[in-house]
C-alpha cells in the first residue's frame, strides 16, 4: 500500500512539476525561454522587467494556483467522504458562500481612498466563513451529534442565504465597483506577495494534516456511523475535525483567490477513477493533483486571450459542467 | 547673518534660512513627487516618459493634449481617437495583464478607482511601478484631470488652447439655451431595469448645462435603479433614451415608453434616442455630449 | 470469569418521549455470558433486542446499571479496546460500497492499531484467514457492491472475525438470506464457535433457528427479561403465546430433541 501511495505521489508530482515549468515559460510578456532560464538562475538585474515578470508575477501566481488547487481538492475529498455523497463539494457546505459574503463586505466597507489590502480582505473572508460554518454547525447538530443528512441540508440552506446576501450587496454597489466585485466572484488567482503565500501555505498544510490524519477513519465511516463506532472510531470527533478542516481549507482559498468552483468536485473523482476509493491514497494525491489541475486551468486563463485575462473560475466551470453531466450519465461504480 | 536679521526681521530670516536648508538638502535633481487625485504622493524619478493609461478618458485627453508620444500602453477600451488603437494593449480595465504592463517598462500608470480594481493599484505598486489615480464626476474635475495630465506629459502649452476651446463651446451652448424654459428631462441609461443618472453622475451635470432639469438629479448614487412609477409620477417633458449600439439605431424600449400616453413627453412627441457613448467618458468629447443633449432638449435653440 | 455481564441495566433513548407505561426501553436486565457459549436473544419488535446490541457495543451507554466485558467495565474501556473484544455483524451493509472485499475485511483490523496509517502484513494474514473461514477468499478483489446478499453477509462476518473478538454479536444474521444461505450461515457459526471458541450472541426473529443453534436463550418482552435459560425452558407454549400475543404450539424435533415452534395460522 505504501508503495502504491508513493508511486502515485511521485507520478503526480512529476506532472505538477512539468506543468509548473511550462507555466513559467508562458505569459503575455512573451519572454524567450533563454531569458526565463537566465532570470531563474539569478542572471537578471534586480529591478529588470524579467525579474518582475518571472519572480514577481509568474512564480507567485503559480505557487498560489498550486496551493489553491490542492486545498480545494483535499477539501473535496474530505466533504465527499464525510457526507458519503459523491456530489459533495466545498461549496455545498455553505462555507464558500459565507467567505464570499465576507470578502464582498470587506471590499465595500472602507473608505473610497483606502487601498486594497490582501490580508485585510482575507481576514474578512475568514470571518464570513466562520460565521457560515458556525451557522451550519448550530443548525445541523442534534443533541451533540452531527447527522450527515442534516449537515448537508444545513449547508445548502446557509449557502443559499449567503449567496442571496451577496446578490443583494451587488445590486447596491456603485456601478464603478461592480466590475471589480463581479470579477472577484468569478474566482481569480493573483500573484500573492510572499507574506500572504506563507500564510496561505500554512493554512493549507494545517487543513491537509487534519484531514489526512483521519483518512483511515473516513474509509471506515463509509460503513455507516454505527458500524464505525463499533469498530472503535469516535465518529463525532472525526466528523467535526474533517468538517472544520475542510471548511478552513475552503475559507483560505476563497479569502486568497475567490470562490473557484468544481475543482473540489472533479479532482477527487478523477483520482478515484485512477486509484480507487481508499482515502489514504486520495487525500495526499489530491493535494498534488489538485494543484496541477488548477495550475493548468490558470495557465489557460492567463494565456488564452492574452493580454486580456480570463477568470480561472470560468475555465474550471467550463470543464466542470460537462464533466458533471458525464458523471451522472455513466454512474461509474466507484461513485 | 546678523545683518540679515537687522534688515529683515527675525521671522523672515528664519524663513529664508529654512528655505536655504531645504534647497541644500533637496532631493537629487530631476526627482519629482506629485500628488494624485486620491491625495496619494506618487514619487517619480523624473517627468514620466513612458505612460500606460488604464483609463479610456485619460487616453482621450492625452491625445487631445498632443502627448501621445509618451503613451506606451492602453486598454482594449481605449478606442478613441482611432489612432489609439495603434498603441499596444494591456488587456481590459478590470483585469489588465500585469506582465504586459511590466514589459512595457512604464514609469507611470494612470488608473481610476471607477473602473479599475483597487487590487490592480496595489499589485502595480508592489512591483515598483508608480500609479497615478484620476477621477472625475464633474466637468470641473475633468478640467482638473486635463491640467494634471498636461503637467505629467509636459504639454502645458497645449492646455490653454484645449481648455479655452472646450469652455467656449460650453458657453455657446449655455447662451443658446438660456432664453428657453428648462423642461423636466428623464434620461434613460438603460430601460429594464430602469437605470438613471443621479446626483453623482457626470450626465446629470451635462443635462443641466444643456438646459434641462433632470428629474432624477437628486437621487443618491451615480446610476441607480429607479422605479418606472416614480419616473411617471414626475411627468417628464422630454425623454432621452440612450442607445448603446454603435449605429445609433433606436433603442429597444422606445415603443414601451410611447405607450405611456399620459406623459407630457409622449404627448408632445419629445421621446428621442441619443448616442449613449458620448456622455460617459470624461474626456474632451464630453462637450460633444453637452451639445448633442442641448440639441435634443432644445431643438428650437439651434435652428 | 464470564465473557460478559449485564448487571441491573436499564436504558431509555433520550430523543423519544418516555411513555407512561414504559419509561425505559430496557429495564432491569441482568445476565452473564459464559465463554464459548452460543447465546440467543429473542423477543417481539421493540422488545429491546437491538438496544441490547447497542449497549453491548457501547453505541449507547446504560442509564442505570453496569456492563462488563471479561471483568472490565465498558465505561472504563476505550472504544478501540472494546472493539478488540466485541465485534458486531450488522443486519446489512450500506448499498453501493466502492471497496473490495479485502479492503472491507481489513477494516476489521482498525481497533488493533488505530494509529497506524496502513495495515501490516500481520493484518493482511489475519484478514486472509478470516476470509478463508467464511469462504469469501476467492472474492477478495471483487467490489462489495456487486455481491449477492449471502456473500455480503459472509463478508461482514469475515470482517468481524478479523477483529479477533472474544465476543461475536450478530444482529438478525439470516434475515435477508435465502434458505440455502441460512443453512450455510448456521453451519459457519457453529464452526467458528467450535474451532475458535468464540462466544456468540445472536439476535434473531427466527425462533427455530435460535432454538436449534443456541445453548441458552434470553426472551425479552417490553424491555424486561421474560425468561433466561436453555431452549427447552424458554421456547415454551404458554410463555411464547403471552409474549408474542398469538397462539403457538411447541413440539420436539425427533432427531435433535430441540424444541420446534409451530404457529397457528388463522384461515
Amino acid at each position: 500500500m505504501t508503495r502504491r501511495l508513493v508511486g502515485a505521489l511521485a507520478t503526480l508530482a512529476a506532472i505538477l512539476l512539468a506543468v509548473a515549468v511550462v507555466a513559467v515559460f508562458l505569459g503575455s510578456a512573451r519572454l524567450s525561454p533563454l531569458t526565463v532560464l537566465r532570470t531563474l538562475g539569478g542572471g537578471a538585474g534586480a529591478d529588470s522587467t524579467e525579474n518582475i515578470v518571472i519572480l514577481g508575477l509568474r512564480l507567485p501566481r503559480i505557487a498560489a494556483a498550486v496551493l489553491a488547487g490542492g486545498a480545494l481538492a483535499v477539501a473535496g475529498v474530505g466533504f465527499q467522504a464525510l457526507t458519503r455523497n459523491p456530489l459533495a463539494e466545498p461549496s455545498v457546505l455553505g462555507v464558500s458562500a459565507g467567505a464570499s459574503f465576507g470578502v464582498v463586505v470587506g471590499q465595500l466597507v472602507g473608505s473610497s481612498g483606502a487601498l486594497f489590502d490582501t490580508v485585510r480582505v482575507a481576514a474578512f473572508g475568514f470571518g464570513g466563513a466562520l460565521v457560515a460554518g458556525a451557522a451550519v454547525y448550530l443548525i445541523a447538530s442534534v443533541h451533540g451529534t452531527f447527522p450527515i443528512q442534516t449537515l448537508l441540508l444545513a449547508g445548502v440552506i446557509v449557502g443559499i442565504f449567503f449567496g442571496a446576501a451577496v446578490t443583494v450587496l451587488i445590486s447596491l454597489v456603485d456601478i464603478d465597483r461592480l466590475g471589480g466585485v463581479v470579477h472577484w466572484l468569478l474566482g481569480n488567482i493573483a500573484p500573492l506577495p510572499a507574506r500572504s503565500l506563507l500564510v496561505f501555505a500554512a493554512l493549507a498544510a494545517a487543513g491537509f494534516a487534519a484531514i489526512v490524519s483521519q483518512a483511515r477513519e473516513l474509509n471506515v465511516l463509509a460503513l455507516g456511523e454505527e458500524a464505525a463506532r463499533q469498530l472503535g472510531i469516535d465518529a463525532e470527533r472525526v466528523k467535526v475535525q474533517v468538517f472544520v478542516a475542510a471548511a478552513l481549507l475552503t475559507a483560505s482559498v476563497v479569502a486568497f483567490a475567490g470562490p473557484i468552483g468544481f475543482v473540489g468536485l472533479i479532482v477527487p473523482h478523477m483520482l478515484r477513477l485512477l486509484l480507487g476509493p481508499d482515502n489514504r491514497l486520495l487525500v495526499p494525491t489530491a493535494m498534488v493533483g489538485g494543484g496541477a489541475f488548477l495550475l493548468v486551468a490558470d495557465t489557460i486563463a492567463r494565456n488564452a486571450v492574452a493580454p486580456a485575462e480570463l477568470s480561472v473560475g470560468i475555465i474550471t466551470s467550463f470543464f466542470g459542467a460537462p464533466f458533471f453531466v458525464y458523471l451522472l450519465r455513466t454512474r461509474r461504480g466507484v461513485l | 547673518m546678523m545683518t540679515c536679521v537687522r534688515l529683515c526681521g527675525r521671522s523672515t530670516c528664519a524663513v529664508l534660512l529654512v528655505a536655504a536648508l531645504l534647497v541644500l538638502t533637496a532631493a537629487p535633481a530631476g526627482a519629482l513627487t506629485v500628488v494624485d487625485m486620491l491625495g496619494r504622493e506618487v514619487k517619480l524619478a523624473g517627468p514620466p516618459r513612458r505612460i500606460v493609461s488604464l483609463v479610456p478618458s485619460a487616453t482621450e485627453l492625452i491625445y487631445a493634449l498632443g502627448g501621445e508620444d509618451r503613451l506606451v500602453g492602453r486598454t482594449d477600451f481605449c478606442d478613441y481617437p482611432p489612432a489609439a488603437k495603434d498603441k499596444p494593449s494591456v488587456g481590459g480595465m478590470v483585469s489588465p495583464s500585469l506582465e504586459t504592463i511590466a514589459t512595457l517598462k512604464p514609469d507611470l500608470v494612470i488608473a481610476t478607482t471607477s473602473g479599475n480594481r483597487l487590487e490592480t493599484f496595489t499589485r502595480l505598486e508592489q512591483l515598483g511601478i508608480a500609479v497615478y489615480a484620476v477621477h472625475a464626476q464633474r466637468i470641473a474635475e475633468m478640467l482638473d484631470v486635463t491640467r494634471r495630465l498636461a503637467e505629467l506629459t509636459g504639454r502645458q502649452a497645449a492646455l490653454g488652447p484645449l481648455i479655452s476651446g472646450l469652455e467656449s463651446r460650453l458657453f455657446a451652448v449655455a447662451n443658446a439655451v438660456r432664453p428657453y424654459p428648462r423642461p423636466r428631462v428623464l434620461y434613460v441609461l438603460w430601460p429594464e431595469p430602469l437605470l438613471v443618472p443621479a446626483s453623482r453622475a457626470l450626465l446629470t451635470e451635462l443635462i443641466g448645462l444643456a438646459g434641462g432639469d433632470s428629474i432624477t438629479a437628486n437621487e443618491r448614487g451615480d446610476y441607480p435603479r429607479f422605479s418606472i412609477e416614480a419616473a411617471v409620477a414626475r411627468a417628464p417633458e422630454v425623454i432621452l433614451l440612450a442607445s448603446h449600439s454603435g449605429s445609433g439605431a433606436p433603442p429597444i424600449a422606445k415603443d414601451k415608453w410611447e405607450r405611456l400616453v399620459s406623459l407630457p413627453a409622449v404627448k408632445n412627441k419629445r421621446v428621442h434616442a441619443i448616442d449613449g457613448n458620448l456622455a460617459h467618458r470624461y474626456g474632451p468629447r464630453v462637450v460633444d455630449g453637452v451639445e448633442t443633449l442641448a440639441r435634443a432638449i432644445h431643438p428650437e435653440a439651434f435652428r | 470469569m464470564p465473557v460478559a455481564r449485564f448487571d441491573g441495566v436499564a436504558f431509555s433513548y433520550p430523543l423519544t418521549e418516555p411513555r407512561r407505561d414504559r419509561p425505559f426501553t430496557l429495564s432491569d436486565v441482568s445476565f452473564e455470558l459464559t465463554k464459548g457459549e452460543v447465546f440467543g436473544v429473542l423477543g417481539p419488535n421493540s422488545a429491546g433486542k437491538t438496544t441490547l446490541i447497542r449497549l453491548l457495543s457501547r453505541v449507547v451507554a446504560p442509564t442505570r446499571g453496569t456492563i462488563e466485558i471479561e471483568g472490565v467495565s465498558l465505561a472504563a474501556m476505550t472504544r478501540a479496546e472494546l472493539a478488540r473484544r466485541v465485534a458486531v455483524v450488522p443486519q446489512d451493509m450500506p448499498q453501493g460500497l466502492p471497496f473490495t472485499v479485502r479492503e472491507l475485511v481489513l477494516m476489521g483490523r482498525y481497533p488493533h492499531a488505530p494509529r497506524r496509517f496502513f495495515e501490516t502484513s500481520d493484518d493482511l494474514a489475519v484478514a486472509r484467514e478470516a476470509m478463508a473461514a467464511t469462504g469469501v477468499l476467492d472474492l477478495a478483489d471483487a467490489r462489495v457492491g456487486i455481491l449477492s446478499g449471502g456473500e455480503r453477509q459472509r463478508v461482514a462476518l469475515a470482517r468481524a472475525l478479523a477483529q479477533e473478538p472474544r465476543l461475536l454479536v450478530l444482529d438478525e444474521p439470516t434475515a435477508h438470506l435465502d434458505l440455502r444461505y441460512q443453512v450455510e450461515c448456521v453451519a459457519l457459526l457453529r464452526r467458528v464457535n467450535r474451532e475458535r471458541g468464540t462466544t456468540i450472541v445472536l439476535v434473531s426473529h427466527d425462533l427455530n433457528l435460535a432454538g436449534a443453534l443456541c445453548d441458552r436463550l434470553l426472551l425479552l418482552a417490553a424491555g424486561r427479561m421474560a425468561r433466561l435459560g436453555p431452549p427447552e425452558a424458554v421456547l415454551e407454549e404458554t410463555l411464547l403465546t403471552t409474549v408474542y400475543g398469538c397462539p403457538v404450539a411447541v413440539e420436539r424435533n425427533a432427531l435433535t430433541g430441540r424444541p420446534v415452534v409451530q404457529i397457528a395460522w388463522r384461515r
